[in-house]
Order: structure tokens, then sequence, then C-alpha cells
């Protein structure tokens, strides 16, 4: 029979993707959110994540980046 | 693969409140087409109308002007060449959605267009003359103390600074009526603080306070008469003349001569808000300001301020090592800049900042937009940075083009995934049934990705009712 | 389909035009009957307040053209009329129409009364206009992208008088990116297709006067960008036989100074342009060694 499942389709970058299952796998998040895996570039989530999901992606980018502007003189 | 880019515009998941500001054609569009009527009885709103149309439309219509009986639409079509039948469609698109022509068919069945009858005189009346004068021109005696073009600049601009103080809670408060904040609230650009009641600045009054000058009189003016017909102002009546205002001359007088009482109470408003000048409440003349003219001007894009007076002249220099000077001493001005920058320095004059990922970042955050930053910096470009493009042929923006990239990537580096709310369909039991399904959805129009070899179909939300009904029709047969 | 709240429309545009309307009262239409010239002004001023008409920043300039000088009838020098509305008309438009009237009949009233109507000054007019246009250029707002062309509106005969001032003018108007447009209202002028050709701009005469500010708003009101975009009258083929500088006609086959380029129909043994001796080998058959063949 044909399953159906509500939720967010997610198209992100296949880095991205991996760091999102990584999340997942880790319960980074507190549970699983990962519906479906998709392909190299879409996943399917369920859609009450998005908004922490979101600060946590942003959360990742200030890691990662390292400030170049010095603000002396 | 995917077909995401198709429906992406369906559902907007991606947490930026944006604020939307409609110019006149948008605005117009979602008015009934009796209104429109009505407008159009206005020449004043029908040369506006008309400038505000793409350039071949505005081409169509001065070619239709004197023709009497309707035009067939192949004929139409022919005016353009073939390599712009798009423009061509965009143009005949506006027009019929304003209303501005008519379809008539033709003696020989075939279909034709026809300028609205209104549209047409009134227009004419605009270019050519005729009928009766615009209610401002009565004859005046010369004013004594008549009011030159820089008076008339500085009292625009701070009136209009009254507002913008008022919203950021800088310290001037006073000289604000309690229509101005009922409209402010109106438009959501500030709210009631669930405390103690006071008015605070909202996300989308930090992304107006970043627009042109024009184009926050004009969103201003756009909730102003919205709200108009609660207070028993007839929209129409204030749209036609407002535009009546734009299309007079600056450093001229004109007459309340002749008009209608609730067309008085309007022109105090607009005087509070500075787009007219009056010495006295009843001095039977007003002056208007650059700030009335420029309505006319929202849609055209402006390039360099457009009030072109001495203090309001751009103030900000922007250099590839992204450094911010601003010679400003206005704190609205300093406040703004601080939405998205590090201050570093302050003088009497001048305040110096660096705009860092972090600050770009926060302002981000806030809702504001890389383009409204970009745009924002751009109008306030320092005169010495628009000369030294070189003359004549325009870059695409006089900013660093490394600051402007730089600022681009920092907002899409947030937005790394698009999300699209969707239904997913999968554990098909044969390839045809899953196939029967897809065709089914891509058809509509509603199928956002699927895959063959897992049969797997994702559809968009609206389209879930209307796909699962054909699923279970499906099933039946 | 709300645009988002940012100014990310088109680079402003403004487009300047400055319409040179040849009020010589030689040119054949008026002295058949003095009437048309009413009809044909009044085409004109209206086609003048559709072309402000499209943009707010469009700006306006009109040169009237006389057998005696040019002179702006708008706008006036010093300071405008005070217009106030009389009917429905635009305030800008009435002013417009006011000032280009009452400047032109100033302009006709100066001339001399003894003299005999010369050719109009076209080539001097249209100096002005480029004048005109370099210093609206110089005065506008940094950053404002304007477009400029010039329009003639002229019945007057083709004369190869002016020949090297309107060169100057076309090549001075090419270098500047200024479209120069030209519409007879009489007879077929070549030398003025050639700078309609030279610069870009359209060519058209008029095959009657009756529908005169229908032609002008057809083809003349599209700005340069908007051209491309609708069908319009193509280039045709262009006479280009430059005049000679001795007696002002037109050649095909003509005699040219090598040091500057001068043109003559005749040949002398003393350039008068740029005082240049040519020798000259033996008895008098003139030998054409400089002989240049024109297209």
């Amino acid at each position: 029979m044909v399953n159906v499942m509500k939720g967010v389709l997610v198209e992100c970058d296949p880095a991205m993707k991996q760091f999102l299952l990584h999340l997942d796998e880790t319960l980074a998040l507190g549970r699983k959110f990962i519906l479906q895996d998709l392909d190299e570039t879409h996943l399917f989530i369920s859609s009450d994540i998005v908004e922490t999901l979101q600060a946590r992606v942003d959360d990742l980018m200030d890691q990662l980046s390292i400030p170049v502007h010095d603000k002396g003189l | 693969m995917s077909e995401s880019s198709k429906s992406k515009s369906s559902l907007n998941l991606n947490p930026s409140p944006t604020l939307q500001c409609k110019n006149l054609h948008e605005y117009l569009k979602s008015r009934t087409p009796q209104f429109l009527e009505t407008l159009y009885n206005y020449p004043t709103i029908c040369l506006a109308v008309y400038r505000e149309l793409p350039e071949l439309a505005r081409h169509f219509v001065i070619r239709l002007l004197f023709v009497e009986q309707p035009v067939p639409q192949a004929v139409v079509a022919s005016w353009v060449s073939q390599t712009h039948a798009k423009e061509q469609s965009k143009a005949c698109e506006a027009l019929s959605e304003l209303s501005v022509w008519q379809e008539a068919p033709i003696p020989g069945g075939l279909p034709g267009w026809m300028l609205a009858q209104s549209f047409k005189k009134n227009l004419k009346v605009a270019l050519l003359g005729g009928g009766r004068p615009w209610s401002m021109s009565s004859s005046l005696e010369p004013d004594g103390k008549a009011r030159d073009i820089a008076f008339l600049d500085a009292y625009a601009l701070e009136r209009w600074e009254c507002v913008l103080h008022y919203m950021v809670g800088s310290a001037q408060t006073e000289g604000i009526s309690a229509d101005a904040v009922r409209i402010l609230l109106h438009a959501g650009l500030m709210t009631r603080d669930a405390e103690d009641g006071s008015a605070v600045i909202t996300k989308a009054g930090f992304q107006f306070l970043l627009l042109s000058t024009a184009k926050q009189v004009w969103l201003f003016l756009q909730h102003y008469l919205h709200t108009a017909e609660k207070r028993s102002l007839s929209a129409a009546e204030c749209l036609a003349f407002l535009y009546q205002l734009s299309f007079s001359t600056l450093g001229k007088d004109y007459s309340t001569e002749g008009m209608s009482n609730n067309m008085l109470v309007f022109l105090q408003h607009l005087r509070e808000f500075g787009l007219v000048y009056q010495r006295k409440r009843k001095a039977g003349r007003f002056y208007p300001t650059r700030l009335a003219l420029n309505i006319t001007c929202v849609g055209e894009g402006s390039a360099g301020p457009l009030l072109s007076s001495g203090q309001a002249r751009g103030h900000l220099v922007l250099e590839t090592n992204y450094r911010v000077y601003a010679y400003t001493q206005s704190s609205l001005q300093v406040a703004l800049l601080g939405l998205f920058t590090d201050l570093l320095y302050r003088f009497p004059n001048l305040v110096v900042g660096v705009l860092t990922r972090e600050s770009v970042r926060q302002a981000l955050r806030g809702g504001i937009t890389a383009d409204q930053i970009i745009h924002y910096l751009e109008q306030h470009s320092h005169p010495q940075m628009l000369k030294s493009e070189s003359g004549g042929i325009r870059a695409t923006s006089v900013l660093p083009p490394t600051v402007v990239d730089q600022i681009r990537l920092w907002e899409a580096e947030r937005n790394r995934f698009t999300y699209t709310e969707g239904v997913v369909y999968n554990q098909f039991l044969s390839q045809a049934d899953f196939t029967a399904l897809r065709d089914y959805a891509r058809a509509a129009g509603v199928l956002t990705w699927q895959s063959e070899r897992t049969r797997t179909a994702l559809v968009t939300r609206a389209g879930h009712d209307d796909v699962k009904r054909f699923w279970k029709r499906y099933n039946k047969t | 389909m709300t645009d988002k709240l940012v100014d990310d429309d088109a680079p402003s545009d403004s487009s300047l035009l400055v319409i040179i309307v040849d009020t010589n009262p030689n040119q054949r239409y008026i002295t058949e009957d003095p009437k048309v010239l009413t009809g044909c002004l009044d085409a004109v001023i209206a086609f003048a307040n559709s072309h402000l008409m499209q943009k707010s920043r469009n700006l306006l300039a009109v040169i009237g053209c006389h057998f005696h000088k040019s002179e702006y009838l708008y706008p006036s020098p010093g300071k405008p009329l005070d217009v106030r509305q009389i009917d429905g008309q635009y305030e800008l438009f009435t002013l417009v129409e006011k000032t280009i009237k009452m400047r032109l009949v100033n302009l006709i009233k100066s001339q001399p009364q003894e003299e005999k109507p010369g050719e109009s000054l076209l080539a001097g007019a249209l100096a002005m206009a480029l004048c005109f246009i370099a210093r609206m250029r110089r005065e506008a707002t940094p950053g404002l992208r304007m477009s400029s062309r010039i329009l003639i509106v002229t019945g007057s005969a083709d004369t190869a008088a002016q020949y090297i001032n309107y060169m100057n003018v076309f090549f001075t108007a090419q270098k500047q990116q200024v479209l120069i447009d030209v519409c007879s209202l009489d007879k077929h002028l070549s030398l003025l297709q050639q700078g309609c050709d030279i610069t870009g701009g359209l060519y058209l005469k008029v095959p009657s006067l009756e529908g005169l500010l229908q032609y002008l708003l057809w083809v003349f009101l599209p700005e340069a960008s908007e051209r491309k975009e609708l069908v319009l009258p193509g280039r045709g083929r262009v006479d280009y036989r430059a005049a000679c500088f001795c007696h002002r006609e037109l050649l095909t086959i003509g005699y040219v100074c090598s040091v500057c380029l001068s043109v003559f129909c005749k040949f002398s043994p003393i350039c008068t342009t740029c005082h240049t001796v040519f020798k000259i080998g033996g008895p008098l058959p003139i030998k054409p060694k400089k002989k240049k063949m024109k297209v």
C-alpha cells in the first residue's frame, strides 16, 4: 500500500546534508527528525523542527568562520 | 530529478519577514474596477497611471489615444518587433490589469483593443487641455512672504525626520500627532509595548527606515489611504489630490479656495508630514514641498538622493576595506548605520564604522535583507563616490564590488537550505502506479521532487488533496 | 507580484529632447498657406508635451530657427512665466505651450523687415542644441543616466551652403552620443539624412501635413532604447555625396586636398582652407593625381 507522509523538503549542498545526517544520528536536537533521505541534495524532515534547525546551522556557521577584520587602527 | 525550482515560490518557510511596498501599479491592481473607474475621472490620476505603465504600454496608449474605434489586437501586436514578444505581452497585460483598455470586438469578428473612455478623455485633457481646472489652481494675490525652494526643502526634511525620529524613539517626540502614530501602528511599523502601552518600533519599522525617502512617503501614504475611509475621507479623492500635488511646481503657492472640508482636513495631515507648507492653518494658500513632488518618482528608480538640497545629500563613503565613513550629525542616521555596522569612532560631524560579518549577520537576523543594506548604502552615497565613476556610463553600483558581494555572501550562507512544505508518497506496489501518480502531479504542476528508482514522489501541500483524490479514483479502476 | 522593499528598479533614466522648429517664412508650405504653420506648431507642442508626459524626469528644450537667428522658445531664459491653470491641462504643459507661442511671436517680430528671407540657420540651431545638451549633462545630478536626442522639424529645401557646419555638428553629435532625428515636411533632405545616419537617428519625410502629430508620435516619441523594440521605418538608402568647399555643390567626383581633406570641384594650386601650395608639374594640363572617388 502507498505510504503518505507530511513534512518539509530540504534542498541543500551535499556537505550540509551530511551535517544534517550527523545532527540526526547524534540526536543533537533532542530527537530524530529526518523522515526520509531522498538523494544527494534532498532530505525530507518533520516540519516542526525547521526553526531549531535554522538556529543550529547559524551556530555552525559562526564556529566555522574566522574574523578577518581587525577593528584596530 | 528535482523540480523544486518550479514551485519554490509556492511556500516561503524561510523566516525573514520582508516588508512589502507596492508601487502605484500594484496598489491600483489590488483595487476594484469600480474604484479604478472613479479614479480615471481625474486627469491627474490618468497622467500618473500613464507614467507607471511599462515603456511599450505607454506607446500603445499614445498611439491609440486619437483613435475612436477599436483596433485589432493583431495590429497592435505588429507594432512590436518579433524579438520582443515577451515585453509586448507584458505591456498588454499591464494595460488590461489596470482597465486602461478593454477588449472590444471589431466588425468582422476579430478581437480588438479599445482604450477605456474615461481614461482616454481625461488623459487627453491632461495633455492637450480642456475640461475644468484642478481644484487648487484658483488665482492668488502674490504672497507677501513667499518662501523659496531652500526653505521648503529644509521644512520638508525637518517634518519628515520628525516622524522618523519618533519611530526610533529619539529625543524628539513632540510634534507628532495621534493620527500619525495610528498610521504607524496600522502599518505594523510600530507596535504597542505589552507593558506600558508605549509605541515601539518593529522589525518592519527598521526596514522602513532603510528605504529612500520617496518610498517611505509613498508607503506611509498608502497606509494613510487605507485608514482614510474610516475617517470618512474618500480614498479616491485623497489619491487624486495627492497626485495633483505631485504634478505641481516647486516653490509656487496654490490656493485652498473651493476645496471641500474633507480635503482641507487631508491638507492639514499632509502639512504635518511635511508634504505641504502652510504658514497658518487658515492662510488660504500652501506650498507643496519636494516630498509631495517625489511621489511620482517611486516607480522610476532613484539614483542619487531625491532631496537635493544641502543637508540631505548623501553622506556615506564606503571603502574597499569595509570601512564606512558617515558625514552626518543626525543621531537618526547614526542609529540606522549602527543597525548593520560596528561603529568605531564618533566625531562631531563624522562617524566611522566597519562592516563586519557579525554586524551584518545581526542585521540579517533582524529580518533586514542584504539588498536593503546595499540599497541604503547606495542611496546615501556621498557625491564624491558618485562622481568617481566613469562619466556617463553607470556601473551597476557605485559601491566597491567586493563589499557588495561579501554582504550578499553573508546573506547566502544563512540560506543554505531551501525549505518546501510537502507530502511524500512512497512504497508504491508497482512502477505503473508510481508513474501514474507522478504524471498526474506533474501535469497539475504540484510535483516538487521524484525518483523512479525508489518510487518516491513529493507533492506540495496545496496539491495534496487533489492528488489524494486522484489516487482514490485510480485505485478503484 | 509585489517587489521587495528595496529600490531595485532599473537605474534612473531621464531623456532630454531638443526640438528644432524651422520657422523660416520662405518654406513652401508656409508661403502657400500661412495658416498651416499654426497647425504644425500645435502638433509640435503636443508632441513636446507627450515627451514630457513619458517620465517625470524627462527634459525638453525647443529652439526656433529663423533665417536671421535661432532662439530658445522653451525654456525661456530668465524667470519662467507665471502660469495658472485655465483648464484641466497639466500646469507644466500649459507653461510649455504658452512660452513657446509667446517667444515665437517675439522671434518673428524681430526679423528684419527689409531683407529678403534667406536660408534657415539649421546648423547653428543644431550647435545651440548640442550646447544645451552639454550644459544639462554637466548640471545633472551625478549618477543620473540621461539619454539625449535632437529632433529637427523643417520644410526648407536641401542646400549645401552650410555643408561644413553641418558635418562638424553631425560628428560632434556622434561623439557626444546624441541622436539626430529629422522630420521633413516638404522635400527630401539628403544632407540631414546623412546626419541621421551618422548619429543613428531616424529620418522621415512626412507624406502629408494633415496627420503630422501622429507621424511625430509614432516615429519620434520612442527614445533610443525603446526603438529597437518597436517596428519603425528603416534607414533606406543614404546619399553620401559631399559638397565642394568652393561652390557648395554636391559632387560624386572631385579634388581632395591631401593635407586637410577639403573637397573641391575644380583644381586650384593653393588649397583655400589650409593654404597648402600644390606644385604643378609642367604646363597647365591638370594632372589629376589628387583625384579621388567619393561615394
